[in-house]
């Protein structure tokens, strides 16, 4: 039981982690641009796809990792378009629930494009390690999965750095603490904006290929990824990435013990719960400013 | 001709039409697709009540219109309930989930609110998963019962075919319609709107904006859940589907398109959608593919990025364009 | 330096500024009065560049600028330092005074303005690490204004520095404000309610009321003008 316990809290964070990458590029950009993207977990389903077709070519853990790096260019590619031609003309000018039903509009345009070029049936990306199996203490995990983790920790790493050392990315946190002042620092908000989302679609294209790595890769597969990435941008305060860090291996090793020891069925519902309560106790999340800043 | 008579001669047409067209046009397959836009209808009138006109985002729809369906069934099925008492117990048993549901929106806007209303459908429609010897889980309810025949004297109607339920759901659509205006240009309209586009101002002014939202909610549940009570003796199988969060989107799709905060548009959106998705099918087997909801995503961003107020506003637009300028804005929106 | 000719800002509907025009030599310390709502901080927003106008220009060492970004205003060295001490919340003193040179690209002039501005405000320098959001009103609006210093600028534009502080504090930010003016070769436009400093140390000053310019004179001759002491002076 002991061992099963630790087990369990393991499985969960290394999802947690994934859900964290993913929802780190959510509350990045709902802190910068005040925008809530409900198609957030379809750039994840781009980078997954961007894998399967790589490793098609490139098998292997080669593959693997480069897909890594594609799906990230690839993605943020994806996340500057969506930006500039949908989101950006938006803001100051139409409300958040317009904000909102575009993203959604996008969601369903994007879930539905790849139905159409990818097939609805589910694919696989191959596991480069070929399901080999690493034991310590008395838990044990895959190769694959550990590699995941590690991934999800050097991006998330990664981005600190950029975010606490780089001129760039301070100037990111700035704008989202206060935007005016933000300008008047000489600080180009469009270039901003455009920055943002880059960094957020490509981290959400990277958490996508671990994703459709740990599970199966299929056209609908964003919308789980979306609301789990919300439920952690919840959790953690909206906007706010330390939360967003937190957040997503709060929920996934809540998500792991609840499902083991709760109810199997209920395991996708545990998000819900969790932000229920956090909205009714405790809107602002862990770590989220309080309002009116 | 005065123009009140031109319009209600007009009006008098276009009722006139929609009696008679099931005698005109009598293929079983056209009218099945018309009382599905019109189940649709009642959808995205209702929505357009919470989200266009009280400003309430509301993406868990389809869990009103799923408890609908599932109480107007079971009560059927397992109490032996009249179908047409079922209509009104899955309006009323919805109307209460909506009523739960207006009390978070107290305290939530925005993503708060939409990922709330989100994951109230998704625990709900768990739950017909998962409750199987209520709901026979994934497998849904099927042979759920016809509407049964009604009799008045040596007048009888029988409901075996879709001509029949076009009469049902057209008397629904009507209804609502009539209702939907009602609520609109009336005091309770006004203070929604005010709710909706500054609810501090609207709290400032007396207006009791918790008592609003809760009503708003009920009301709008109430009329989903008859839409889907509609829905489960016309189609007689229920499934956990019914509740996803697809139906929202696509009940979402068509107010937007048709013109969200308008009276008319979400008439025009759910019945030229569903139209239009169905010659999209017929084309399927030319494309070989199914582009209908890619086409739906598309015009929902076009809508909102180009069109706001949706086709009532092209249409508008079209209108003022050639009759004279100065034409008030109409936040009720005008019924063509 | 600086010249507005015939501004107008609108929001909407609302007129917020009619015909505005005035203009600072190099070196000038001018001074901008108006009650609440006259038309202040929006004045500063439009040549900022935040807030473009809808008629009217504004010329820059004989440069028009009022269809600039204000990113690239802020390059040629105009500087808005805005009410309310707008700092960010979540950054320390040193990340938000670096914030202030994000358009510099010489590292080491930047070290020396924050060796100035350390110089100049001591309390800063104790609390360098610390998140901005944790200083007290005073403490912020000194961060406010040596972020303001460390952009390198040409034409410093200070919206209400004294706002919301208690009289020592305000006593404070005016030596400081006095200081920077004697010590830097730079132009300032002060925008405050408390005129009667702003009098005191400015050359000259304009009088907004209801998005209008009503008067334009010299400090001292502003002092003694009747309506001003009415109005703005508490007499």
């Amino acid at each position: 039981m002991e061992s099963l316990f630790l087990q369990q809290t393991l499985n969960g964070l290394i999802i947690g982690s994934i859900y964290s990458l993913i929802a780190i590029g959510l509350t990045m950009i709902f802190g910068v641009m005040k925008i809530s993207n409900f198609a957030h977990g379809d750039y994840s389903m781009v980078g997954a796809y961007t894998a399967v077709f790589l490793m098609a070519w490139v098998p292997g853990w080669m593959g693997w990792v480069g897909s890594i790096i594609a799906a990230a260019a690839v993605v943020g590619i994806l996340g500057i378009v969506t930006e500039r031609l949908i989101f950006r003309p938006l803001i100051g000018r139409w409300t958040d629930i317009d904000i909102i039903m575009v993203s959604i509009g996008l969601f369903i345009l994007l879930e539905n494009l790849a139905q159409l070029f990818f097939g609805a049936t589910p694919q696989m990306i191959s596991d480069p390690f070929k399901g080999a199996t690493v034991h310590i203490g008395g838990v044990s995990t895959s190769v694959l999965r550990v590699f995941c983790f590690g991934f999800s920790c050097i991006a998330i790493g990664a981005l600190q750095i950029f975010l606490n050392r780089s001129k760039l990315g301070v100037a990111i946190r700035a704008t989202s603490q206060n935007r005016f002042a933000a300008q008047l620092m000489g600080v180009d908000i469009n270039l901003i904006y455009t920055l943002t989302f880059w960094v957020g679609a490509a981290l959400a294209g990277v958490a996508g290929v671990l994703y459709g790595t740990t599970f199966a890769v299929h056209p609908l597969m964003g919308a789980m990824p979306t609301l789990k990435a919300f439920v952690v941008t919840i959790l953690g305060g909206m906007g706010n990435i330390r939360g967003a860090i937190f957040g997503g291996f709060i929920l996934g090793i809540a998500e792991s013990l609840g499902g083991n020891y709760l109810a199997m069925e209920y395991q996708h519902a545990i998000g819900f719960f969790i932000i229920i309560l956090v909205l009714l106790l405790r809107p602002r999340g862990l770590f989220g400013a309080k309002e009116g800043t | 001709m005065s123009k009140r008579l031109k319009h209600r001669l007009r009006s008098v047409a276009v009722v006139a039409a929609l009696l008679i067209l099931p005698q005109v046009v009598q293929e079983r397959y056209f009218l099945h697709i018309v009382v599905m836009a019109g189940i649709y209808t009642i959808m995205t009138m209702s929505w357009n009540l919470l989200a266009g006109y009280s400003g309430q985002l509301n993406l868990g729809h389809a869990a009103f219109f799923g408890i609908g369906a599932y109480s107007s069934a079971l009560l059927a099925m397992k109490l032996g309930v009249s179908p047409w008492f079922g209509l009104l117990g899955g309006g009323v048993i919805a109307g209460f989930f909506g009523f739960l549901l207006g009390f978070p929106a107290l305290r939530l806007s925005g993503p708060y609110l939409a990922i709330t209303t989100i994951g109230f459908a998704e625990i709900l429609r768990l739950v017909a998963v998962n409750w199987v010897d209520l709901t026979r889980g994934s497998l849904g309810l099927s042979g759920i019962p016809l509407l049964t025949p009604i009799r008045l004297g040596s007048w009888g109607m029988e409901f075996y075919f879709e001509r029949d339920y076009y009469y049902v759901v057209l008397a629904a659509v009507v209804f609502t319609y009539f209702c939907m205006l009602r609520f609109t240009h009336s005091e309770f309209g006004v203070s929604l709107q005010a709710l909706r586009d500054d609810e501090q101002g609207a709290q400032s002014i007396g207006i009791h904006t918790s008592q609003y939202k809760l009503a708003v909610f009920t009301i709008s549940a109430f009329f989903a859940g008859m839409a889907g009570g509609l829905f489960a003796h016309f189609t007689r199988l229920v499934s956990p589907d019914t509740m996803s969060l697809h139906v929202t989107f696509d009940t979402l799709t068509m107010t937007m398109i048709g013109g969200l905060g308008t009276t008319a548009g979400p008439i025009l959106g759910a019945v030229l959608l569903s139209l239009l998705s169905e010659w999209l099918r017929t084309l399927e087997d030319f494309f070989r593919m199914d582009i209908r909801l890619v086409l739906y995503g598309f015009l929902l961003i076009l809508t909102i990025r180009f069109m706001r107020e949706g086709l009532v506003g092209v249409v508008r637009a079209l209108k003022e364009g050639f009759s004279s300028y100065g034409k008030g804005r109409n936040a009720g929106g005008d019924h063509d | 330096m600086l010249r507005v000719e015939e501004i107008n800002v609108t929001y909407g509907k609302a007129v917020a500024l009619m015909d505005v025009s005035l203009h600072l030599e190099r070196g000038e310390l001018v001074t901008l009065l108006g009650s609440n709502g006259a038309g202040k901080s929006t004045l500063l927003k439009c040549v900022s560049g935040i807030k473009p106008p809808i008629k009217g220009r504004t010329i820059f060492d004989g440069e028009e600028i009022q269809k600039l970004p204000s990113h690239k205003i802020v390059q040629r060295g105009i500087i808005h330092v805005p009410e309310g001490r707008a700092v960010f919340p979540d950054l320390t003193v040193e990340e938000n005074l670096r914030m202030g040179a994000f358009c510099r690209k010489d590292e080491n002039a930047v070290r020396k303005d924050m060796d100035f501005v350390f110089a100049l405000l001591p309390r800063l320098q104790e609390r360098i690490n610390q998140s901005a959001g944790t200083l007290s009103g005073g403490e912020a609006q000194m961060l406010a204004i040596g972020r303001g210093l460390l952009a390198e600028p040409k034409l410093l534009m200070l919206d209400e520095p004294s706002l919301g502080l208690a009289p020592v504090l305000r006593d404070n930010i005016f030596a400081v404000i006095r200081q920077i003016y004697q010590e830097k070769d730079i132009t300032i436009l002060l925008v405050e309610q408390n005129a009667r400093w702003a009098l005191q140390v400015a050359a000259r000053g304009y009088v907004l009321e209801n998005g209008r310019i009503r008067l334009e004179d010299t400090g001292e001759k502003l002092a003694a003008n009747p309506h001003v002491q009415r109005a703005y002076l508490g007499y």
